[in-house]
């Protein structure tokens, strides 16, 4: 009965009936059910139970009366450069202004997996877990409510060099956004209980990234092409998992993570004001001299990982020596890439996904064994690796790692690059640049990772750099490449993988 | 040009999108125009792009959500236009011809049903001008989208479509009310009520501390690898719901505490809760100039003008636990639900009961 009057009831309210608070009881639900829906008074008792009171909306295709709406933004705004200041304690702090209603402040700090020790080995990929847990000022569900009541997001993300830790949110909580994020990274109490829900997660990554062979091939080019930092596993490695705890931690935090190499960058933000509240939360930092970068050296060698697949992913990379502080190098590898391309043999992409790029269309589109190719760059500060990685069936190995050494021989040609494909790849490297910088998360990450490297941003000096690469560049950077040795790997079927020596003989002819 | 251009559809709207440096505005204007008037559906290129749609297929199959989404549809819709999905049956990509593509963009790529939306570094009245010269060889036909629509209407149907597969080791399922239109003033509370369901997974950094009730349950008990509230609009109906990951063994338990915190919205909503939703989502992404112009371009074909985000967090703002439970009682107290689910769902409760109860114990997607 209670619920066939309910449904009555409903059907009656339609969907915006006007309700006036008690103004009538009515005697038998028949009554009710033959007054129209606009004027149907429902009796307190369903009232507070139905949700009476709410007020009701013209729909959405009809303006709301009364809104006062704020003036729209100029049609032309002045581009803002980055404002930097350094603490006497070494904290840089940096900010660029912005019209738009969101803000996005970073904690950026130079400290990565080439900073772990043996003991330390695994620490970094923790710590990424660690963010936002517990800290000496607040618990974990006090951060994640805080975070929520302000509607923002909090992220943390660690590289082979950096880590970073961001914080979206309205303009208007900024102070709250600086105050959190700080006190995040200053102070984790890095809680037993925590640790260890963490190291369960640890272990889930490890087991996962064990299926994803492009990875673990890019993983395995750092290892054995490097000796010193850049070896170290990003992914923290299985037996790390039995050694990590709060005492590790901690030793790494207070031994990397000092004023020096401390970034703290937002988008969005007056300087002026980001500096009044970061001042006081970051100057107590003490100052120490900045810790000697370890020394990673490039030495080229051979990985080859047995796995259950038929496929077999492999790839052949060569050292870029400088890193990103050699920015002009550094830029013309970037257009390299792009110049390269490459994907996977399906795409569901249209014009403007790299279908013109050397790798589709001399490659994928004659070679319909390949699964996939793609020429990748990972750039440091000091060095970097540039190479192309492919899947393929494992009867095609030896034949793919042919054209592979082909196409990389080809661009250290002279002549063998045309203006047309260098314009298309230098216009897509700047637009994609460009592109990304949209997103405010980008440019607060972009500034703060810039100022880690170069001590300041050089978007202009960088797109100048893409700008003036020429034809020649492409081949002396292809031939300067080529002439480091050779770091190949390989996962999966690897059996008919040819031996190291017959593959770098190919690129090292004398 | 270094541009980007692409072309998405959706159930209801097709989008073909550029993005270019600022020098190259007109000229990415005058490849859209020459795409949507003068296309000649080369035989070979349709041939070709049936084996890429054919490929896309296998993708989006591989992809649970999608899957499920497409039943849901499927289901929930049955015998109506929305249970359609987007890529069209195999046996429809094989035979479609010419002839069908050049009468298809006849009489829907008509001019009063276009927008042409731009963002970035643009000016209005260039703009205008580039498209006034442009775009001349479209039809006038005075038919509009909402026309076709009340011809052909949605209808919800309570329904459930269930696909065995023991061998995948997690079952993916969603359960859906019907839901508000895009005009539908009840559309805002619903989308409070999306973000009040939250969404959560195992990696997700708030853990069992998330604010949303469905998340601390699903947290605790630990009783899902994932899920997320979704909140879908068409133009005369919409789908309200949550999409699941769950281990086999959990999903009673899954339903129960899914299907609970549902009911709940309709007889017992905290102001504190509410807030908590409303502060979740006013910061939509509003950098992307692609993301901008899609939204001016959807806004422009739902609701005919662009919502002022002012007026879009009034609206927003207005919303209040009375509201709540007001739009929940008109979409899930005593609805029919549609339920869509895929892999290891032996065990998956059934529709038996068929709608949320008036109380939290009767609940009815639980208990076989």
């Amino acid at each position: 009965m209670f619920k066939t009057a309910a449904s009555r009831l409903r059907a009656l309210k339609g969907r915006t009936s006007t309700f006036n608070r008690g103004v009538a009881r009515f005697s038998s639900l028949n009554d009710v059910a033959t007054k129209p829906p606009s004027s149907s008074p429902f009796g307190v008792l369903f009232g507070w139970l139905t949700g009476g009171k709410s007020r009701s909306m013209p729909p959405l295709d009809f303006p709301l009366s009364g809104i006062k709406l704020p003036p729209a933004l100029p049609d032309y705004v002045q581009p803002v450069e980055p404002q930097i200041t350094t603490l006497p304690n070494g904290v840089k702090i940096a900010s660029l202004k912005s019209e738009k209603p969101a803000a996005s402040v970073g904690l950026y700090v130079n400290c990565g997996s080439v900073y772990e020790t043996p003991e330390s080995s695994g620490a970094t990929h923790l710590l990424e877990h660690m963010a936002f847990k517990s800290t000496r000022n607040r618990s974990h569900l006090r951060i994640v409510r805080e975070v929520e009541a302000i509607g923002g997001n909090v992220q943390a993300s660690a590289s082979r060099e950096q880590m970073a830790y961001t914080f979206n949110a309205l303009k208007t909580y900024v102070p709250e956004m600086v105050e959190l994020l700080i006190d995040c990274v200053r102070n984790p109490a890095f809680l037993d209980w925590e640790i260890n829900e963490e190291l369960q997660k640890v272990k889930h990554d490890i087991s996962e990234a064990s299926t994803n062979l492009e990875a673990l091939v890019l993983e395995a080019v750092h290892s054995v092409g490097y000796k010193g930092g850049l070896a170290n596993p990003l992914l923290a490695p299985e037996s790390s998992i039995s050694r990590l705890n709060s005492n590790v931690l901690e030793e790494f935090l207070s031994e990397n993570y000092t004023a020096p190499r401390m970034v703290l960058a937002a988008y969005g933000v007056e300087h002026e004001e980001l500096l009044k509240i970061a001042e006081l939360l970051l100057s107590d930092l003490p100052s120490v001299p900045p810790a000697k970068e370890p020394k990673s050296v490039y030495t080229g060698g051979d990985y080859r990982g047995q796995g259950d697949s038929g496929e077999t992913h492999f790839a052949l990379a060569f050292e870029l020596p400088g890193g990103w502080l050699n920015e002009k190098d550094a830029m013309i590898v970037k257009v390299l890439q792009v110049l390269m391309g490459g994907g996977g043999s399906f795409s569901a992409g249209g014009p403007g996904k790299g279908m013109h790029s050397r790798l589709y269309s001399r490659v994928l589109n004659q070679h319909l064994e390949l699964h996939s190719i793609s020429a990748f760059s990972s750039i440091y500060n000091n060095t970097g690796i540039f190479g192309i990685q492919a899947a393929t069936g494992s009867d095609f190995v030896t034949k793919a790692i042919d054209i592979a050494a082909n196409e990389l021989i080809a661009i250290a040609t002279p002549g063998e690059v045309d203006q047309v494909q260098l314009d298309r790849a230098k216009k897509s490297t700047k637009s994609s640049i460009l592109m990304n910088l949209e997103s405010r998360m980008v440019v607060a990450d972009d500034l703060g990772r810039q100022i880690l490297t170069y001590n300041e941003w050089k978007l202009s000096q960088l797109l100048k750099a893409v700008d003036e690469v020429s034809l020649e560049d492409i081949a002396s950077i292809g031939q300067k490449l080529l002439s480091s040795p050779l770091t190949m790997a390989s996962y999966g079927d690897v059996t008919k993988v040819p031996s190291y020596d017959s593959v770098s003989k190919k690129f090292h002819v004398k | 040009m270094g541009g980007h251009l692409n072309a998405y559809t959706s159930r209801e709207q097709t989008t073909y999108y550029a993005k270019v440096l600022q020098s190259d505005v007109p000229k990415a204007l005058s490849i859209l125009a020459d795409i949507l008037q003068n296309s000649k559906f080369d035989d070979n290129r349709i041939l070709r792009e049936r084996d890429v749609i054919l490929r896309e297929m296998e993708e989006v199959e591989k992809q649970p959500d999608e899957v499920i989404f497409d039943h849901l549809h499927a289901t929930a819709f049955q015998y109506s236009p929305l249970a359609r999905t987007i890529l069209g049956p195999a046996n429809n990509i094989k035979t479609i011809s010419k002839e069908h593509l050049q009468s298809y963009i006849k009489t829907h790529y008509t001019a009063p049903r276009m927008v042409i939306a731009a963002s970035g570094a643009v000016r209005h009245e260039d703009i205008v001008e580039t498209v006034k010269g442009l775009f001349t060889k479209l039809s006038g036909d005075p038919t509009t989208a909402s026309q076709l629509v009340a011809k052909e209407p949605s209808f919800f149907t309570g329904s459930e479509v269930r696909m065995f597969d023991s061998d995948l080791p997690l079952a993916h399922f969603a359960v859906a009310f019907n839901g508000a239109s895009w005009t539908d003033p009840d559309s805002i509370p619903l989308m409070v009520m999306q973000a009040m369901l939250g969404s959560w997974n195992k990696n997700a950094g708030g853990g069992k501390h998330m604010g949303s009730e469905l998340a601390q349950r699903v947290a605790i008990n630990d009783i899902a690898d994932s899920y997320m509230a979704f909140n879908t609009n068409y133009k005369d109906t919409g789908l309200f719901g949550v999409f699941a990951t769950a281990k086999p063994d959990c999903l009673d338990d899954l339903a129960y505490s899914i299907m609970y915190e549902i009911t709940k919205l309709v007889y017992r909503v905290s102001e504190a809760d509410v807030i908590r939703a409303l502060e979740i989502f006013p910061a939509p992404s509003l950098g992307w100039t692609s993301a901008v112009a899609e939204d001016i371009g959807r806004q422009l074909l739902t609701y005919g003008r662009r919502i002022p985000l002012a007026e879009l967090f009034a609206r927003i703002d207005a919303v209040n636990a009375s509201t709540i439970k007001r739009v929940a009682n008109r979409f899930i107290y005593d609805r029919d639900i549609a339920i869509a689910s895929m892999g290891p769902v032996g065990s998956c409760p059934t529709t038996t009961g068929s709608d949320a109860g008036p109380t939290g114990t009767d609940i009815s997607f639980a208990l076989p």
